[in-house]
């Protein structure tokens, strides 16, 4: 008996290398067959099937426009993607993230237009912080409904991102409308609001650097502080967590503003990154693919960093496949889905996974 | 003799392992006869019924049943040949009744269409009476008691025409009581010519209900024998190589300051006039082990729940180590001393999609930071690596603690547990489940606790721990501790057994309950 289980000691550390051996093998056959399925997809759709699929996969390296703009695109998405992060690994669900950014834009937006003079060193930071903010109060309310009476997150996230999607409709084409404009936007926010481009002339700024750096962050608070350690066991395992002496209850709360703040800062580096303001529909997919992100990279930060850009990597070249060829942008949509649905049901890992010994 | 199910040269290795969970075994079972499949935890006893049963599939060997070879590959063929495996851990639908549990997946129908109740009913209760088992079809699973879902689940296989009947580890949920009931129950079934294997690793069950043995350690068999030719003392020295007794020297201890105290404690539940604590005093003292034993559903568990600080009481004071922590969260009892072993070490007591190392510092993971306020991971990995290696545990640091064996998650917590107390332990269930070379190495560290001058409370339903390990013996009985008595000889499992059924009981008509009697 002892000897058995001194061989299965030295057998962990070989299953334990298997089985991320086999994560990453199970990520690239899953990424595999999802372009095994575009392809198809495209030669059934596309009257010029060699044309799109070339500018599918070439499209986001034509040139910097392409790349960099690609690049931009995954920077909220990052950002979205840690938020659910932080959320998941709590076990607490933030469906609520679409809002969150809209109202963090919309924070910051305002803010903007209310301070046209102030000097960028001061009224960056200001805008970035009430997008925190906002976003965080919003999630951070379903958090402490919970912990007040033990309401489901679920549905109080969401259902509260979607009365303040309408809110957000209407303050923009309301009071902050731009009255010179006939679209549905608010007026640009003065220049020195906006992040520095650092890859002309496509958009990419600035805020890429801090959001990568960000991410590291979240991993080293996630991994490495006492505050991380008790919201990734209480999200585990909350029995657990409270025989340890962790007070569960508070961690319905954290991990939400968090998340939160994450959402609303995505908001604001979009307006103040790429936009310049903010129109409606603005937030785009952002909160919802942010838990696409999160899923691909199972909740850790920096594989967030990877999975955000694959996603964004997917809406490029359905872009540059749009513009160039025939084919529609919902395309894109049904191979974002067709991941999606991969990596979230973890077929393919699962197929290949070491079975783990159950006697 | 011609064996009636002959199982030859099974090897069992797990993909992913390098060990044999089943090294060549053979195994003989004849017509009518009881066959006890004996070993400690690990020792590939559950695997081979899981190949007999067809839920697991072996890398070589065949299966034989009157000579003629049988192909298992799922239990729908095990149930073709008349083969059917009561689990440990029962699958029943709480909502529905005996009967209409018993005949799901073959239900009696009315006019092709419609479930027919009425038959259901009539088959199931036919089987009840053949038996004498205790429980009516038309009862709802809720209702049941432990036992009586048991015989349900046995029911379900007779209903499906089984002939061998296998049963892993059925005493285990079982009081001492429902034992005796389903011992019986057995012996009626083999007198209506069923076959039946027990897979066990209780020495004196085997004994008492057992025609003949097979006995297996590290994935082999090593004996089979008539059970009337070997005594439980072989057996034991069989299953684990070396004979292993009960019998602790208990030291006299010379400081006796009281660190845990209960008051008068009483837990009420809401809408219930009966209390599922009443009115609790005791004292645990340093250098003492006080044990509490008691059949499941008498309070040994909501005890545990309060003293660990997990459920608030609704009356009385409760006091660790002179300070007032009634109603404190298990938080603060944590800072003041408090070391606990939990009874559910797979969902309380370790989180088990988590390494080993974080497992470990659950409780004291504040301790571990360095001057900019992260985890200081290299101290923790030594103080891991020397957890690991004090305490024999098999296992590596960074791996999921859900990866280890059952032995081995518990001497995570109890190196977890103990390394760091000061001044109190409670103990719940200890070795519960546990092989025998286990549960030696948690009684040694038990006792271990005991000299190091530490207020030790053991909570089981084990009267033979509780007898060979305590100071001072107390029983519970529907909430209220009825008796109380200082470890000697004449307290023996007969004497407690009473008082454990409710048959005896020291403080009745007190209105206080159990009065101390060192106050």
């Amino acid at each position: 008996m002892i000897l058995q289980d001194r061989k299965l000691g030295q057998s962990m550390k070989t299953i334990r290398n298997r089985q991320i051996l086999a994560s990453i093998t199970g990520l690239g056959i899953t990424l595999g067959i999802a372009f095994v399925v575009m392809i198809a997809m495209i030669l059934i759709m596309s009257e010029t099937p060699g044309r799109t699929v070339y500018f599918f996969f070439a499209g986001p390296w034509l040139n910097t426009y392409y790349l960099g703009n690609m690049l931009n695109a995954a920077v909220p998405l990052i950002l979205t993607g840690l938020g659910i992060s932080f959320a998941f690994r709590s076990s607490m669900f933030n469906l609520g993230g679409e809002g969150q950014v809209y109202a963090g834009g919309l924070a910051a937006t305002a803010l903007c237009l209310m301070l046209p003079d102030l000097p960028g060193i001061l009224g960056i930071p200001a805008s970035l912080l009430v997008a925190i903010t906002a976003g965080a109060l919003i999630a951070g309310l379903s958090g402490f409904l919970k912990y007040k009476w033990r309401t489901d997150e679920l549905i109080s996230s969401f259902l509260l991102s979607n009365a303040l999607i309408f809110i957000v409709d209407n303050i923009i084409t309301g009071p902050l409308h731009d009255k010179d404009n006939n679209l549905l936007t608010t007026p640009k926010i003065a220049e020195q609001y906006w992040f520095t481009r650092i890859f002309p002339p496509s958009n990419l700024n600035l805020s890429v650097v801090f959001v990568i750096l960000l991410a590291v962050i979240a991993y080293f608070y996630m991994f490495r502080t006492h505050q991380g350690y008790e919201m990734r066991m209480s999200g585990l395992n909350p029995e657990f967590a409270r025989y340890g002496g962790i007070n569960v209850s508070r961690y319905f709360i954290l991990p939400m503003l968090l998340s939160g703040g994450f959402h609303g800062l995505a908001g604001a580096v979009s307006v103040m990154g790429t936009q310049h303001m903010l129109f409606k529909g603005f937030s785009g997919g952002m909160g919802w693919n942010g838990i696409a992100v999160a899923l691909i990279a199972r909740n850790h930060p920096i594989a967030v960093i990877p999975a955000a850009v694959f996603f964004a990597y997917l809406d490029a070249g359905a872009k540059s496949a749009m513009i160039n060829s025939d084919v529609t942008m919902e395309i894109a949509s049904v191979v974002q889905a067709v991941v999606f649905f991969l990596v979230t049901s973890q077929v393919i890992q699962h197929l290949i996974k070491p079975r783990r010994k159950t006697a | 003799m011609e064996p009636y199910l002959s199982m030859q040269n099974i090897s069992k290795i797990y993909p992913g392992t390098d060990f044999k969970a089943n090294d060549s075994v053979n195994l003989e079972i004849r017509k009518g006869e009881i066959h006890a499949l004996a070993g400690e935890n690990g020792a590939g006893k559950s695997t081979l019924m899981k190949i007999l049963y067809g839920l697991e599939l072996p890398n070589s060997g065949k299966i034989l049943i009157n000579g003629r070879e049988a192909v298992i590959n799922s239990p729908i063929d095990a149930n073709r040949f008349g083969i059917g495996m009561v689990h440990q851990h029962f699958k029943l639908i709480n909502e529905f009744t005996v009967a209409q549990n018993v005949v799901l997946g073959l239900e009696p129908r009315k006019g092709r269409l419609f479930f027919n109740d009425d038959r259901a009913n009539e088959t199931v209760a036919g089987i009840i009476a053949q038996n004498d088992f205790h429980v009516a079809p038309e009862s709802k699973i809720s209702d049941l008691s432990v036992g009586q879902m048991q015989q349900v689940e046995i029911i379900k296989m007779l209903y499906r025409k089984a002939d061998i009947l296998i049963l892993d580890e059925p005493t285990s949920v079982l009081t001492e009581q429902e034992i005796q009931r389903l011992f019986q129950t057995l012996k009626v079934m083999v007198e209506q010519g069923k076959t039946i294997i027990i897979i066990t690793h209780k020495l004196a069950e085997v004994k008492q209900i057992s025609d003949r043995i097979t006995v297996m350690r590290q994935g082999r068999v090593v004996a089979v024998e008539n059970t009337g030719d070997v005594d439980e003392r072989e057996i034991s020295k069989l299953m684990v190589g070396k004979s292993v007794v009960f019998d602790f020297s208990k030291e006299e201890g010379f400081c006796s300051d009281p660190i845990l105290s209960l008051k008068n404690v009483s837990l009420m539940k809401k809408r219930q006039k009966r209390p599922l604590l009443d009115n609790l005093n005791f004292d645990v003292s340093t250098c003492e082990i006080v044990g509490v034993t008691g059949v499941a559903g008498n309070g040994l568990s909501e005890l545990e729940d309060v003293i660990a600080g997990l459920t608030p009481i609704t009356g009385g004071r409760i006091h660790l180590a002179d300070k007032d922590v009634t109603g404190k969260p298990a938080m603060e009892l944590r800072n003041l001393g408090l070391a606990y072993v939990p009874t559910d070490r797979l969902r309380r007591g370790s989180s088990l999609e988590t390494s080993i190392k974080e497992n470990i510092i659950v409780t004291n993971h504040h301790d571990y930071m360095d001057r900019s306020g992260f985890f200081d991971n290299g101290r923790i990995d030594a103080y891991a690596a020397k957890l690991i290696d004090d305490y024999r545990i098999v296992g590596e640091r960074n791996a999921p603690i859900g990866t280890l064996s059952g032995g081995n998650i518990q001497k995570v917590i109890l190196a977890r547990e103990l390394d760091r107390v000061r001044e109190f332990v409670l103990f719940s269930e200890p070795t519960w489940g546990l092989d025998v070379a286990s549960s030696d190495f948690i009684y040694e560290k038990i006792l271990e606790a005991r000299s190091r001058g530490i207020a030790v409370l053991v909570l089981s339903s084990n009267i033979d721990e509780i007898l060979a390990l305590a100071d001072t013996v107390m029983v519970m009985y529907s909430g209220r501790i009825v008796m109380k008595r200082e470890s000697s000889p004449e307290l023996t499992r007969e004497f407690i057994g009473e008082y454990m059924m409710g048959l005896k009981d020291d403080f009745a008509g007190s209105e206080t309950g159990a009065v101390d009697e060192n106050n």
